[in-house]
């Protein structure tokens, strides 16, 4: 009973707008952007509404600050202490905004290092878990081999986190880039970070894979990515069939999956205010330091 | 029946008879049931919830009877990150007992009741990741305490234990007395505190009795010390043996059938042609009693009662209710004295929330780096 | 059938190139060759996990090692030396390399590996003699900076000398 309720007010939630927002996904649907302008619209007509006072993409941006969604699992307190500590963590160490597909350099102290201390850039192909948990996996070729590290975000022992490239994938995680030719995830260690202009919106690089031949580690075939140009070269039609066969095209309608999955809008706003401010004055902060250490070290033009 | 007839008769004919030898009593062979050893439950195994009428009751008399729960025992509030109710009059325990024995390494003391709310890692200053669970106790309070003498154990003790040890009863998690019955109600009614939900025993040497109304708070253990808890695992139902005793199973194709997930074999033949006790055969997995001793408490937070401790096997699923206790590992036991008989709230200010062990990394530190050889 | 055989050469293509060597056509090649396309053998991704029989990458520049892998046949493991009988990083192993038994460390895993540790997309091996030296005189891969730790440990405890591995590579991640 409880949950048919649920289930219709969930249902009419979203003919109206979209209540529940995926926890994981940075990009936001097209359902939530073909939203978003009549509702624009709407505030333009009527009465001017109080405007929220956590930004919207706050969730992109600090995703592991969203519990896991997983009833059995959640405690408010536990969380509330869980934030208290990654806000801790957060005022020592810069952890700045990045996604799939950006690319990181990431320096830790390294007890078995020369200098102990090492430095590894590479595209960040995958991003998990919440709170103190959440951890990255970064991807690089270097002297032709393929390697990966995993990082944790919140680990004391990493000294720096700098953004070379900040960007989006059209994909959710790119392990595709394992199968992928190596020139696609080689990126040169003395990159140099290139800066965004404040204000612009984080582009969204639409580059296309190209895969080796099979045989693969994945059945990528099965994955429905849009960043892969030659997929079709490689598989035949009992693996075209297959990979039909296991499509779960009604999932999107499957409105208790997706509850299941998320944490509810009212909560995340929630959770996002009572962390708001402490972020806000941190990003602050770091933005006047920045400009201070770009002031003082004018850039010779030689 | 028959039997107890013809002894009844036996006994009628010879309690005339002058000799004592012929006298016949129960043999000792069917003396069994005579002695077998009876379950008593203790006193507080009563009936906690009231069966609910609330029918009848007047929307008028529903807030008198609020009324006169929050006159009695105060209103309800968040006290140490616990719904409970401000009950500040009727606790009357909260000095230190002038006349306190001190501590020795034989002493048993009080142990806690908590609800596991989660897990997450904390580093070491060498930048070790240990995972951790978090226990909050959730609103303590002591109930009774029932010295040696009285205490009747369920299992009555060997003579070298008689009379040793006393019994602390102590509860958790206040709740409406309006939901529960009156025998239940009756059991806190000399000590003071608002009805519990929740209630456990532990065994105390006398020293380390607690009066009546003391709260018992995290700072009961100290961090560096070790515990042991105690809780119910996970029910997970009946399985078969792959899940429950993690065997392999047999393979998926290469002619086998039906037997994908069984166990094969259970005994042997000839001499051994039985089912040996203790086999490992599919059953009911979960759900039971479980210790996990000599868990390391790494960090206390003092604001919302909560203890880190070593590890993610604390038995229970996540918001269930465990017990702490001192360890009883001999090579883990406190050296100098923990707080005893418990750690009285003195309400100073100056303390830190948060009380870190010497080897945990504090995130409010800074990163950790290590010296260039 | 020297049509077929081309065709399911290009098939393959950079994974086939395991198989180009046996274009040069003695009959019984080109069978096994028809053969093997159908089912890509021999191009199966490398065992996670190394054990008996699993294929490796030699990563140095000894002669012995440059020539198996450039013929596309590369060093299998024929034992590990530990307790476990799989190899982890910094580990031992047995291998048969044309046609030859030679010892090796692995200084690179495929395997899962612990946070902070690099994990390679081939399972990397330097080849040694029995004092623990290295054959080649170059590593022209990254290894791992736990190796320092590890061989210094093991060299303590073996016997062997295994930090001349160390000497010769050329970057640590």
């Amino acid at each position: 009973m409880n949950v048919n309720a649920r289930v219709l007010s969930n249902r009419l939630a979203q003919q109206c707008s979209l209540k529940r927002i995926v926890t994981f996904s940075t990009k936001p649907t097209q359902q939530a952007a073909a939203v978003a302008v009549p509702q624009q619209k709407d505030a333009a007509n009527s009465a001017p509404v109080r405007k929220p006072i956590v930004p919207a993409h706050y969730r992109f941006v600090y995703p592991e600050f969203l519990p896991d969604p997983k009833v059995e699992w959640r405690n408010t307190v536990r969380e509330k202490l869980e934030r208290l500590d990654m806000l801790d963590r957060r005022r020592q160490i810069e952890l700045p905004e990045f996604y799939v597909g950006s690319i990181l350099a990431v320096t830790s102290s390294d007890p078995h290092a020369a200098g102990k201390i090492s430095r590894f850039v590479g595209i960040c192909i995958h991003r998990e878990r919440c709170g103190l948990r959440a951890r990255f996996i970064l991807r690089n070729v270097i002297d032709h081999q393929g390697i990966e590290v995993v990082y944790e975000l919140y680990d004391p022992t990493i000294q720096k986190v700098e953004v070379l490239r900040l960007e989006k994938r059209v994909d959710d995680s790119l392990f595709y880039l394992r199968d992928a030719l190596p020139e696609f995830s080689t990126f040169d260690e003395q990159m140099e970070p290139e800066t965004l202009e404040e204000g612009t919106p984080v582009p969204i690089n639409d580059i296309k894979v190209v895969l080796r031949p099979r045989p693969w580690l994945e059945r990528w075939e099965r994955q429905n990515l849009l960043g892969v140009a030659n997929i079709d070269q490689y598989i035949k039609d009992k693996h075209r069939k297959s990979a039909e066969k296991v499509q779960k095209p009604w999932e999107k309608y499957d409105m208790m999956k997706h509850y299941r999955a998320t944490i509810p809008e009212e909560e995340q706003k929630e959770i996002f205010a009572e962390v708001h401010t402490e972020l806000h004055t941190l990003e602050l902060q770091r933005k006047r330091n920045k400009r201070k250490r770009s002031f003082v070290k004018p850039k010779q033009l030689a | 029946m028959l039997r107890t007839v013809i002894c009844d008769l036996a006994r009628l004919r010879l309690s005339g008879s002058a000799s004592p030898a012929a006298v016949l009593i129960t043999q000792v062979r069917e003396k069994g049931h005579l002695s077998r050893p009876r379950l008593r439950n203790p006193y507080w195994f009563i009936r906690q919830q009231r069966t609910r009428t609330d029918d009848l009751v007047t929307g008028e008399n529903r807030t008198f009877i609020k009324e006169v729960v929050h006159d009695t025992y105060g209103v309800p509030a968040l006290i140490k990150g616990t719904q409970t109710y401000e009950q500040k009059q009727l606790i009357k325990t909260t000095e230190a007992p002038t006349d306190a024995e001190p501590w020795t390494p034989a002493v048993r003391r009080c142990g806690l009741i908590a609800r596991k709310i989660g897990q997450y890692p904390l580093w070491l200053k060498n930048g070790e990741r240990v995972r951790t669970t978090l226990l909050q106790v959730v609103d303590n309070h002591v109930i009774k305490y029932i010295p040696p003498e009285e205490y009747r154990p369920t299992q009555r003790p060997n003579v070298h234990h008689l009379n040793k040890y006393g019994c602390v009863l102590v509860g958790a998690e206040c709740t409406n007395p309006a939901l529960l019955t009156k025998e239940y109600c009756g059991l806190f009614r000399d000590s003071g505190v608002m009805p519990k939900k929740n209630l456990a025993r532990f065994i105390v040497s006398p020293q380390a009795a607690l009066a009546a109304g003391t709260p018992l708070n995290v700072g009961h253990f100290r961090v560096g010390e070790f515990v042991d808890v105690r809780g119910k695992t996970v029910d997970h139902g009946f399985q078969g043996v792959v899940k429950r005793h993690g065997f392999k199973g047999m393979p998926a194709s290469h002619g086998v059938t039906k037997t994908h997930r069984r166990a094969g074999n259970i005994g042997g033949g000839g001499e051994k042609g039985r089912v040996w006790p203790g086999t490992k055969m599919p059953g009911h997995m979960g759900n039971r009693w479980r210790i996990i001793k000599g868990l390391r408490i790494w960090r206390i937070n003092t604001k919302y009662n909560v203890m880190w401790v070593q590890g993610s096997a604390v038995p229970g699923s996540t918001n269930g209710l465990v017990y702490i206790y001192d360890t009883i590992l001999p090579l883990r036991k406190p050296k100098d004295a923990p707080p005893f008989p418990t750690l009285y709230d003195n309400a100073d200010a100056n303390e830190p929330d948060d009380i870190w062990y010497d080897q945990v990394h504090s995130f409010k530190e800074e990163s950790i780096s290590y010296k260039p050889e | 059938m020297s049509q077929i055989l081309l065709r399911n050469i290009k098939r393959v293509g950079n994974a086939g190139a395991l198989l180009t060597h046996s274009s040069v056509a003695s009959p019984l090649t080109v069978a096994a060759a028809v053969g093997i396309s159908h089912q890509q053998l021999h191009t199966t991704p490398a065992c996670c996990e190394i054990r008996k029989l699993a294929r490796l990458r030699v990563v140095d520049n000894s002669d012995l090692g440059k020539r198996a892998m450039a013929e596309g046949r590369p060093p299998r493991c024929i034992h590990v030396y530990n307790k476990r009988g799989v190899g982890l990083i910094g580990d031992k192993v047995l291998v048969a390399i044309k046609g030859q038994m030679k010892k090796g460390i692995l200084v690179g895993l495929k395997q899962k590996q612990r946070l902070k540790q690099p994990q390679f997309d081939s399972n990397n091996l330097v080849l040694i003699d029995d004092n623990g030296s290295p054959l080649g005189t170059r590593i022209h891969v990254p290894i791992p900076t736990v190796l320092r730790t590890i061989l210094k440990e093991k060299t303590l405890a073996k016997g062997a000398d295994y930090t001349k591995v160390l000497a010769i590579a050329s970057r640590y991640v």
